[in-house]
């Protein structure tokens, strides 16, 4: 019996600081979805005139260049268009960065805004915190990408592309896990080195150098060989109909790891302010 | 048998090798409104915060109404209201919803004692803490200590940039508090605000508790320092042989002096000569202290 009691009231505890944390986070959802979402519009409506421009310039362009801007053999589909750039380099690097301060922020950020004590003097075991923030950052990030999805799309039938929904959101979705790793890195950080700069930094090192080797193993033997490094590479092709599943199933479980891990260290150090 | 309020047991803390409280002995009853004073970076935060189980002792224990502050520390913060030293309050949100917040973190229905306490202190719950002074963010912090009429409450500096009238207001919430049967334990460095309010004082020192007093006892160990200006020099003699008199000094036209009894005497010596002020001031907490060491060692 006290030990239900005690389950409703982790329960409700939790629902409760979801609910403070999304509130706390609805403006970066909205900004971060609404300026994706305005980048993704204009990646649509420039498609019909820049696919004509790149199918000229790729017929000249030496294969170096051609294998740096993917796989673009035959005509340049919309679903080309959108993961030359936009899917493949935009979304994957600059979402990240959004969700690694959110993870920052939640422990070491708190701190040093002298925050932390204010909330847990009251009735909260301090892994609620840690769990409360990974769920609200799954969703903030499920809610940028949405918001992407919707304006992206939108402009669809206004400029008369052809382009499926579907696979649309795939390849969005396959972008979450990603974030998640990233961002509950960034958790995990703050939990251990209590200095959210550094937080920041690390995983922002990490995603720029995946970034790098990504980009410089399509036009190098030697970095071909290390790109299994790059979580960008595990990505796939997603709007071309492969969605990684594999990958996303690797990339939640390392979530799950991390925030074990941040949930394990924020338990066990001091709470400095 | 009565439970105490809060028991530490050889509580120690140590920041690397830097100590920030030693071996701390202490029981405060229920209903009991006890002080913590002592200089900044003596331990008296630390303390509080080891209480709270925001840092983790090196060793020793605590218990907080017979609770252990680090096994059964959930259970421990629903009967706490606490104010920190430092805080800072989202500029964007308001009091009201921060203790809304809180309300749901406590499972409360409603905001509590929260209303009568911003009339009572003079503070506007719907203005965007960003545009509230700092005082009016301290009393804000107080609100939220106090507004579920916890069983104790842990406050460090609770009065920090309030103005006299307010002061006093907090002041007299936290008699009514203890008159309730509620237990305060609070951190000070304003000796006068101790004195008015505290049962019994601990006064620590370089992560030491030196002294553990009631507050009439720490009453009667002030010594004055008064300060006397003639209309020319005059011999410090007749001073250095009052009663309770000690580090006697002339210099020019003024004589000064620390006293442990009743002004009376000096007066009627100074009245010998032309006198043209009068100055009596209280010690200040780090001159108690010395006054501790003096009779330690003697």
């Amino acid at each position: 019996m006290r030990a239900k009691e005690r389950d409703r009231f982790h329960g409700r505890q939790l629902r409760a600081l979801l609910a403070q944390e999304l509130a706390d986070r609805w403006r970066s959802l909205v900004i971060w979805g609404l300026a994706l979402g305005v980048l993704g519009i204009l990646y649509v409506a420039l498609y019909p005139s820049m696919s004509k421009f790149m199918e000229e310039y790729l017929e000249q362009a030496p294969e170096s260049m051609r294998r740096l801007l993917g796989e673009l053999q035959g005509p340049i589909t919309a679903e080309k268009w959108l993961e030359m750039e936009f899917l493949s380099t935009l979304l994957p690097v600059a979402l990240p960065l959004m969700v690694i301060i959110l993870g920052a922020r939640t422990v070491a950020g708190r701190e040093e805004r002298k925050a932390m004590d204010l909330l847990l003097c009251n009735p909260v075991p301090r892994w609620h915190l840690v769990a409360a923030s990974t769920l609200a950052m799954a969703m903030t990030t499920a809610g940028v990408l949405g918001i992407t999805w919707i304006l992206t799309y939108a402009a669809v039938p206004i400029v008369g592309v052809e382009l499926s929904a579907g696979r649309l959101a795939m390849a969005l979705a396959a972008v979450w896990p990603l974030c998640l790793v990233f961002g509950t890195l960034a958790l995990a950080l703050s939990a251990v080195v209590r200095r959210s700069s550094l937080a920041i930094a690390i995983p922002v090192v990490i995603l720029i150098a995946m970034y790098v080797i990504q980009a410089l193993s399509q036009v190098s033997k030697t970095m071909e060989k290390v790109r299994f490094l790059s979580l960008l590479y595990h990505l796939g092709h997603p709007i071309g109909g492969d969605f990684p599943w594999t990958a996303t199933l690797l990339m939640l479980l390392a979530v799950c790891v991390l925030v074990t891990a941040a949930g394990i260290a924020f338990e066990r150090r001091d709470i400095y302010t | 048998m009565t439970q105490a309020a809060v028991t530490t047991e050889q509580l120690t803390k140590f920041y690397g090798g830097r100590p920030g409280i030693i071996d701390l002995n202490l029981e405060v009853a229920p209903g009991e409104v006890f002080g913590f004073i002592g200089p900044n970076g003596a331990g008296k935060t630390t303390t509080i915060r080891l209480l709270l189980d925001f840092v983790r002792p090196t060793r020793g224990r605590a218990w907080i109404l017979g609770l252990d502050t680090q096994r059964e520390n959930v259970e421990m913060r629903k009967n706490i209201g606490y104010l920190p030293g430092e805080f800072s309050l989202d500029p964007r949100m308001t009091g009201r919803q921060l203790l809304t917040r809180f309300t749901r973190l406590r499972e409360m229905d409603n905001l509590g004692e929260a209303p009568v306490l911003a009339l009572r202190f003079e503070v506007d719950l719907d203005v965007p803490m960003g545009r509230l002074s700092r005082g009016n963010r301290q009393k804000i912090g107080l609100i939220q200590a106090l507004f579920h009429r916890p069983k104790l409450l842990v406050l460090d500096e609770p009065t920090t940039g309030l103005d006299p009238l307010v002061q006093e207001a907090v002041l007299d919430t936290l008699r009514e508090s203890q008159e309730e049967g509620r237990t305060v334990f609070l951190s000070s460095h304003i000796l006068s605000e101790v004195e008015k309010i505290c049962d019994r004082v601990g006064i620590v020192k370089a992560g030491h508790l030196v002294a553990l007093e009631t507050t009439e006892t720490l009453r009667e160990k002030q010594r004055r320092r008064v300060t006397l200006v003639f209309d020319q020099p005059v011999d410090a003699t007749p001073f250095a042989q009052i009663k309770g008199a000690s580090e006697v000094k002339s210099l020019g036209n003024t004589v000064t002096l620390r006293l442990d009894n009743g002004i009376d005497s000096v007066v009627k010596v100074a009245a010998r000569y032309t006198l043209l002020d009068l100055k009596v001031e209280r010690p200040t907490l780090d001159e108690i202290f010395l006054h501790y060491y003096e009779s330690e060692s003697g």
